[in-house]
């Protein structure tokens, strides 16, 4: 590596609002996603899923399906020709239903037609017989009682991860709470697709919406008997994410199909199905108690955390991890007895989404911290600067944050922010909205506060790297750039980023990102908020080693020593341009692969939860003020103030519109997301029943963005999408117990809640 | 979805011979909500006869000093017009506060009157709901039933009517004109939608056949002095947890007339009658319009998990009464 500090002068470097090559696409219905993939002759794939959360399979007649005009090719368990199971963490969920069913939706059969109609009705035809089993739906039972049916025989505890520090669980203050998160849906615009084509070489090409092009290769090539190589894949346009495309949904069915019908073959879920072809956050049963000094400084915190994951693993291990590290929030707590548990029920299966385990515990511990400061007389931001770790603290897995953790001055920072003026008279500022609930009668205002901590990247041990190819050649007279990853853009900006990267380290203004497939090395998910971390660290890498050999070959050319690249040229050590970077290559490609790691982790002990489990850790503040209709048990989020520090800004506006999205996700989980399960049945499976926040619901934000860079990391940026996500939903229900006094312990928050009837 | 015919109609009469010969087919106006229903195979209508070209669409003064509202009128036109809106400014809200802008461009006045239940048991075809497969069973009784019913369901169905827009003509009285069979006649409102007793899969009176021509408003100069006010569980874009219609005639503090419709509790808009004829002579303030609220509410019967409409119902009731008690 060279020590040259390259003062970017290029356009679109890091740093810049450069603009989206895919938001004017998008916001103009051009952009291609993967339900819009199309081959002359393809085939359309339906999938069979089971109406029962649990039941035994005593026969499946094909009979019907097949014998209709169109279909051609029907398929169960029986013709995986590989493993029969696949799991992202671990390998427990089968392709295709095996004799019995453990949750409503889950796959028994696929079919291949000419039509997506034909497809679908031939599925109508296939004749299942159950016997139909009360299903497992009671996770604390799940975990706690050994007597309690399996749902595996393995047993329904996931994973039990305990923290324990310390030995002094008395305090001159104690407080406790019992706390319930619902399940909250990714909520993705566009459903799973993708289309399968079989390769001449008995292998397949999948083009499909995902979040980690080698994890599905990994998980699809064993299940249809193939290797690796002979399962390649390009990441089509995905229409958001948010974990939820971190499993397989129709995958292994398209290749199964278009292996056995050798054509290719498109499947894409509609809305309902898509509530079934996916995982969903976690829900939660918390229960939390806090003991404290009178001046309301932590003495201990014992917690319980029960995350329902459903009929699958999925990634419920590391969801525990992070409710069991980052359980007591981004406080140092001398002594901690916590227990998080995730285990299998007959409920819809629960994976990953934004936040990540992080999320629920975030709510149990930031209403503690509230109820601490009303029990100490202290105001909520008070008790929270008394208990902030700093740089330098523990976090309670005895990891020592050893990078910039600003939270007093952040806390003091959001408080301190001008509060919005008195309830307005326009309807849509008011609680209910244009529906002419209120005029303003009744109306009483809350401030709360909340904080969150995450961790970012990979914990826990993992192997967690990304790889970036860097082409460097003239093209048309130009110097021009060409960056390979696999990273998935999922809406987060990355594509964007890489050549922000790419400009500034190269300072070359022209630079193409290609295609993401398998055809270069892994670059991990876009998940945990990782990939300016992590591709960005590799495209950054890979540029460096770019960089290097270009100026070798300069001095070769030129016969000159100490040459340097600076604004795209090569100059002399005094600064003379000596030539262009096209003036040096000539005919020469320059074309450099690197891997890039973030620092190791280690595991947590599995007694006591102690290790260096985290790469680096995050932090985002908000402030919520409220307006609520005490009468009518209404809500409006009248502002969210955040204050977040992010390392370095790499792209001001992509940073702002995740900080948005981020909160409004968490405004969703307060007020009014949940995907309804009684008896194990999703009972809202569509936009019109599950809610999302609307523009009238999201109110404007104000932010303040620090800069405090992590020393570990490129740039010293921080990872960014997940920490408001946290926050926003703590603070907006302490906003609304500040207003009714109500305890509001389960959430998202309902009328009934606060009406109290 | 299953494949279907579809025909244009060219008059109403041919329209009507259609649907009366063939119990098979349907009418389709904005289809906003037949479609959802084909696509998730609630309904499977061998073919659809779509009236959009020849229902009236167009909103006049009729001949009793009220108004004529052709059934093919948009809801977002129906919300927008200048004589609903001064008139009766209860219907111009309702209509205003459900669905999107852009369904609301689609919606008809005669498919709003026509909506199915949002009942998930009803939406999901992989379950019993006796109001979509008779005999089949009720789930949502011992179910989800959050926002269902707590007035006039029965064993056999606990679900709610949908519209927004039919909570404030039940409350207006309106008159349905339907073009059937037999020719013309008229269905006042409430009468026109039916409580399920036994059969819940009958969610109207209409009749084979039956086309809704018109809704006619009669004439009602206090109506001026109205408001439809709605709780949901977000600002835009839902269906009502609760919501109240109401219209009111107060001379020296005191109750003259008034007309009370209340949604989202009831498997029809629900006309408060027995709190109309509380109110009527009563004085204009917020204990009497409690009592009021009180009375009607006596009736209804909770069920396991939506007791909180009961006081949520009474204080949108009260609060709505108050408003436009104070409002001059």
């Amino acid at each position: 590596m060279t020590d040259i500090q390259v003062t970017s002068p290029v356009r679109d470097g890091v740093g810049a609002s450069a603009p989206r090559p895919d938001g004017t696409l998008k916001v103009t219905g051009e952009f291609a996603y993967a339900s819009d993939l199309w081959m002359d002759g393809m085939l359309h794939g339906a999938t069979l899923r089971s109406p029962h959360p649990r039941a035994r399979i005593l026969s499946v007649d094909l009979t019907g399906a097949l014998k209709l005009p169109g279909v051609e090719a029907v398929l169960t368990h029986e013709d995986v020709p590989g493993a029969k199971l696949y799991g992202v963490d671990h390998a427990d969920q089968p392709v295709l239903a095996i004799d019995q069913v453990r949750y409503q939706g889950e796959p028994i059969a696929v079919v291949a037609a000419d039509h997506p109609e034909t497809a679908r009705r031939a599925c109508a035809l296939i004749r299942v017989v159950y016997e139909v089993l009360e299903p497992l739906t009671d996770p604390r039972r799940a975990a706690l009682d050994p007597s309690y049916e399996k749902v595996h025989a393995g047993g329904n505890v996931v994973r039990h991860q305990p923290i324990r520090v310390g030995s002094v669980f008395e305090a001159d203050v104690v407080v406790t709470g019992e706390y319930e998160v619902g399940m909250q849906d990714q909520a993705f615009l566009g459903p799973e697709s993708g289309l399968a084509v079989p390769a001449e070489d008995g292998g397949v090409d999948l083009y499909v919406a995902t979040q980690w092009l080698h994890v599905d290769q990994d998980q699809i090539a064993p299940c249809l008997g193939l290797p690796p190589e002979k399962v390649r894949l390009t990441l089509a346009g995905v229409g958001g994410a948010f974990g939820a495309r971190e499993d397989l949904s129709m995958q292994i069915h398209a290749c199964l199909l278009a292996l056995h019908t050798g054509k290719p073959v498109r499947i894409v879920y509609g809305r309902e199905e898509s509530f079934f072809g996916h995982v969903h956050r976690h829900p939660a049963l918390m229960r939390y108690e806090h003991g404290a000094t009178r001046d309301g400084r932590l003495v201990y915190v014992k917690g319980e955390i029960i995350l329902d994951g459903g009929a699958y693993a999925s990634s419920t291990p590391a969801v525990v991890g992070n409710a069991a590290s980052l359980g007591v929030g981004p406080y140092s707590v001398p002594n901690i007895s916590l227990d998080a548990y995730g285990v299998y029920t007959n409920n819809p299966p629960c994976g990953a989404m934004r936040g990540f385990g992080a999320v629920q515990a975030c709510f149990g511990y930031e209403s503690q911290l509230d109820r601490l400061a009303e029990a100490c007389g202290l105001d909520p931001v008070e008790v929270r600067i008394r208990n902030a770790i700093s740089e330098g603290s523990r976090i309670a897995t005895g990891q020592i944050v050893d990078m910039p953790a600003p939270l007093t001055s952040m806390l003091e920072q959001v408080r301190d922010l001008p509060l919005p003026e008195g309830v307005s008279t326009d309807l849509r500022d008011l609680p209910g909205g244009v529906a002419n609930s209120t005029h303003g009668e009744g109306i009483v205002r809350g401030v709360g506060y909340g904080i969150g901590i995450k961790n970012i990247c990979y914990s826990e041990g993992f192997d967690d790297f990304s790889t970036a190819r860097v082409r460097l050649e003239v093209i048309g007279e130009e110097a021009a750039v060409l960056v390979h990853t696999a990273a998935a853009e999922v809406g987060q900006g990355l594509v964007t980023l890489k050549a922000q990267i790419a400009r500034t380290e190269l300072g070359v203004p022209n630079v193409t990102i290609a295609p993401a497939d398998t055809q270069v090395g892994s670059a991990g998910s876009s998940s945990a908020s990782r990939q300016s971390y992590v591709t960005g660290g590799a495209v950054k890498t890979a540029c460096e080693a770019v960089r290097e050999r270009l100026l070798e070959l300069a001095a070769k050319k030129l016969s000159h020593d100490g040459l340097a690249l600076s604004g795209g040229k090569i100059v002399s050590v005094s600064g003379i341009v000596v030539a262009s970077v096209a003036e040096v290559l000539g005919d020469d490609v320059i074309e450099e692969t690197r891997e890039y790691r973030h620092r190791a982790t280690a595991p947590m002990d599995q007694l006591t939860g102690q290790g260096d489990a985290h790469t680096q850790f995050a932090f985002c503040v908000h402030r919520a003020v409220v307006d609520v209709d005490v009468e009518l048990g209404l809500v409006k989020v009248v502002e969210l103030a955040a204050v977040q520090d992010v390392g370095k800004i790499l792209n001001p506006i992509a940073l702002e519109g995740q900080i948005h999205g981020g909160t409004a996700q968490g405004l969703g989980l307060a007020l009014m997301e949940e995907i309804q399960v009684a008896g194990g049945l999703i009972r809202n499976p569509s936009f019109t029943d599950y809610l999302i926040p609307t523009i009238l619901d999201m109110p404007p934000m104000r932010l303040e963005i620090l800069e405090n860079p992590d020393p570990h990391a490129p740039y010293g940026l921080r990872g960014a999408g997940e920490p408001p996500t946290l926050s926003s939903t703590p603070a907006i229900v302490a906003a609304v117990r500040a207003a009714t006094g109500k305890s509001l312990m389960r959430i998202p928050v309902r009328p009934e809640h606060i009406t109290g009837t | 979805m299953r494949p279907f015919a579809y025909e244009r109609a060219t008059d109403v009469r041919s329209a009507v011979a259609t649907l009366s010969e063939r119990p098979d087919a349907v009418y389709l106006g904005g289809g906003t909500n037949l479609v959802d229903l084909m696509r998730l195979g609630v309904v499977s209508p061998e073919m659809l006869v779509d009236v959009t070209r020849v229902v009236d669409a167009t909103i006049e003064e009729s001949a009793g000093g009220g108004l004529l509202i052709g059934a093919g009128v948009r809801n977002g036109d129906l919300t927008a017009d200048p004589l609903v809106r001064g008139r009766y400014p209860v219907l111009a809200q309702a209509v205003l506060s459900g669905a999107s802008g852009q369904i609301r461009n689609m919606a008809t006045v005669g498919g709003n009157l026509l909506q199915r239940t949002r009942c998930s048991y009803f939406q999901d075809t992989s379950k019993p709901c006796n109001k979509r497969r008779p005999g089949s069973g009720c789930p949502a009784r011992e179910g989800d039933h959050r926002n269902l019913a707590i007035l006039g369901h029965s064993s056999s169905c606990v679900a709610t009517h949908p519209s927004d827009m039919a909570v404030a003509l039940a409350a207006l009285g309106a008159v349905v004109h339907v073009e059937g069979r037999h020719g013309p006649r008229t269905v006042p409102m409430p009468g026109l939608h039916r409580l399920p007793g036994d059969e819940p899969d009958r969610d109207t009176v209409l009749e084979p056949g039956d086309l809704i021509t018109a809704v006619e408003l009669p004439e009602l100069p206090f109506a001026t002095r109205s408001r439809y006010r709605k709780v949901r569980d977000r600002a835009s874009f839902a269906f009502a947890v609760v919501s109240v219609a109401a219209a009111l005639d107060v001379a020296d503090g005191v109750v003259r007339d008034c007309r009370i419709a209340l949604g989202g509790v009831a498997p029809v808009p629900w006309r408060a009658e027995l709190a109309e004829s509380a109110l009527r002579g009563a004085a204009a303030t917020a204990a009497e319009f409690g009592r009021a609220a009180d009375i009607e509410l006596a009736q209804a019967r909770p069920l396991r998990d939506n007791g909180f409409k009961v006081p949520l119902a009474r204080n949108v009731l009260v609060g709505v009464l108050t408003d436009l008690a104070e409002a001059r």
